[in-house]
């Protein structure tokens, strides 16, 4: 809905990148920055290393888990795909915990990540890692013990994942959309000079 | 720079002009700090956090929460931030995971604080001569044409045959210059016209204003009067009925003429726009220009931010330079991703308030030259060579910085029948 409002007004505002606009600096962009074979990457090889996979965990996770896909399956889509194996989620959800530990310390510890971080900077990478944490906690039964916990830690798990989808569109987790049409710009914008980026 | 700050006259100003672009960027900037030691007052300030170019702009987001309530001294720290620690060069933009473009947010704020009445004195002074004048010295239509044909006058007696046209009708491109040549630096131009006249360039000048492609407005967020001056370039070119505009070598004129004219315009102008580093880059490639030798000393060349990264040329500027050099050095950093001198984004045209500023944020390109070893340096931009010359200076660099056309026409074969008589004898 925000692509499509920002789409209708850059198309009056920003004349100049729609005229211009050419798929090919475009596709360009968006392969060299969705993989890792940019500028930035090669300047930090190690912090790429981590929000590379930090991303993929993020996204393939949650998709290819063989819990989620089995309520697909259950579901009135009555779709399916094959799964991960079980111990790779595992692994692949404490690599994001891990790298997601690692982002918020850096956010406190780091004089320059610290100046420019804002309350959202924090909020929302708890946001993104809690259904993370009580996937884990629930598929474990870690905190079972604690009865309240354990009891309850499926409908933590789904509620949390709720709020992170439900603040896509409203916060900075929207790039996950914008990040395509941001590149694009800029991609036109150094495009009609004559050059890819 | 006194009186009550109005916020609705803030907002209304950024409102309409917070596009799709700016938005998405503001909401979506995710704080990773990539772009901090992207920028050379970062690093040359010791990795200052205050100096990650992301921070810089966080006064949009801010101004934009308080509905525009900010009071003078808050305006204040806006001007030093978008001012002294800012060329907008760009090179944060290329190393954004979003490609997120910090300049342009940095002239949006400068436009909202000239609105509110503050910009730098050198570039309002700048911006009434345009408004007068036309060009930013203030050089009255007579003084000019005068100086176009004394130029022709001198340059006759060197080469036999030569005329500087001007306001000829049909002519293939029209040379506009910085005003700073006929006012401080005529030689550019008589370079200039024996570098046309031997590769037989079919050019004009234009008499009245659209001669000065300086846009000095630019700098400040004056997005009328950087209107104006294009416009009137584009007209002068639809009326003498040229097929090109050329730009003489100056970085930001050649930026505002070609890529930020369409914007302001609302079309893009018939004309190409060409910088004189792809003139003499295709004079020399084409042999429309040959050289008796090439430069002995070493050599490197300094990509002025608008001509490369925000101009295109990086390959040519590069390779003109490699053709007219027999030791030629590139700097660590060559091209689309070469650091800023210090001196772009109006650091120059301001004058003493600045000054400070741009020789410590030129540390970076200091080094850079020097690791070279160069003992000249091509400076394709008007602005960028007053900064290095003042780079030299302060971190003894020992390096001589001059335009191309300055070797160029130093270094050009003559043809037998364009030299004079006397030196004819002579060279027998």
């Amino acid at each position: 809905m925000r692509a499509v409002t920002f789409y209708t007004e850059s198309r009056t505002k920003d004349k100049v990148i729609h005229e211009q606009f050419k798929w090919g600096y475009v596709l360009s962009t968006i392969f060299r920055w969705l993989l890792p074979l940019n500028v930035t990457v090669r300047k930090n090889p190690v912090y790429s290393v981590l929000t590379y996979t930090f991303h993929i965990c993020l996204l393939a996770v949650p998709i290819f888990l063989a819990g989620h896909i089995s309520l697909w399956e259950e579901s009135i889509f009555a779709v399916s795909w094959p799964a991960l194996p079980q111990n790779v989620a595992d692994w692949m959800t404490l690599a994001f915990l891990g790298i997601a530990v690692f982002l918020l310390l850096r956010r406190i510890f780091s004089a320059d990540i610290r100046l420019i971080s804002t309350f959202s900077d924090y909020f929302l990478l708890v946001v993104t890692a809690l259904p993370f944490l009580t996937g884990y906690f629930a598929t474990h039964g870690t905190l079972n013990h604690i009865s309240f916990l354990g009891d309850n830690m499926m409908l933590f798990h789904m509620l949390s994942g709720e709020l992170m989808l439900i603040l896509i569109p409203f916060t900075k987790l929207s790039h996950i959309i914008l990040f395509f049409f941001s590149r694009a710009s800029a991609a036109v914008e150094f495009g009609r000079r004559g050059y890819s980026i | 720079m006194s009186g009550e700050i109005i916020p609705r006259t803030i907002m209304e100003f950024l409102t309409p002009r917070l596009g799709a672009r700016l938005k998405t960027w503001l909401s979506i900037c995710a704080h990773c700090g990539m772009c901090a030691d992207t920028c050379h007052f970062y690093l040359a300030h010791n990795r200052d956090p205050k100096m990650i170019p992301s921070y810089k702009i966080r006064f949009i987001n801010d101004i934009i929460k308080k509905y525009g309530g900010v009071d003078r001294e808050y305006l204040q720290e806006v001007y030093k931030t978008v001012y002294y620690e800012c060329n907008m060069c760009r090179r944060c933009t290329l190393y954004c995971p979003f490609g997120i473009d910090i300049a342009m947010m940095i002239s949006l704020l400068r436009a909202m604080l000239l609105s509110q009445g503050m910009a730098p004195q050198g570039l309002l002074a700048a911006i009434n001569n345009y408004k007068e004048s036309g060009n930013q010295m203030n050089i009255s239509d007579e003084e000019w044409v005068e100086t176009v044909q004394w130029i022709e006058e001198e340059m006759s007696e060197e080469l036999v045959g030569l005329t500087v046209p001007i306001d000829k009708h049909g002519a293939k491109i029209m040379y506009t210059v910085n005003a700073r040549e006929p006012k401080f630096y005529p030689q550019d131009m008589m370079e200039v016209a024996k570098i046309f006249y031997v590769a037989g360039e079919d050019y004009t000048y234009c008499s009245q204003p659209g001669w000065d492609d300086t846009n000095l407005a630019m700098f400040a967020g004056d997005v009328k009067t950087a209107r104006t001056i294009v416009e009137n370039i584009f007209k002068r070119a639809d009326e003498l009925g040229v097929q090109k505009v050329a730009v003489t070598e100056c970085g930001h004129a050649f930026r505002a003429v070609k890529y930020e004219a369409p914007g302001w315009l609302g079309y893009t102008p018939k004309q190409e726009v060409v910088h004189s580093v792809e003139l003499f880059h295709d004079y020399i490639r084409d042999g429309r220009i040959k050289l008796r030798h090439k430069v002995k000393e070493p050599t490197t060349v300094q990509d002025p931010c608008n001509v490369v990264r925000s101009g295109g040329l990086g390959e040519k500027n590069r390779r003109l330079a490699e053709m007219l050099s027999e030791d030629f050095r590139p700097m660590k950093l060559q091209g689309n991703y070469s650091y800023c001198c210090g001196g772009g984004g109006g650091a120059m045209p301001m004058g003493g308030e600045m000054k400070k500023y741009r020789l410590q944020s030129g540390k970076i390109k200091a080094e850079q030259i020097r690791e070279t070893g160069a003992k000249i340096i091509f400076v394709p931009c008007h602005n960028c060579i007053d900064q290095i010359r003042d780079l030299n200076k302060e971190y003894n660099l020992g390096v001589k910085a001059i335009h191309f056309k300055e070797a160029i026409a130093e270094l050009m074969v003559i043809p037998e029948h364009m030299k004079p008589k006397e030196q004819a004898e002579d060279d027998e």
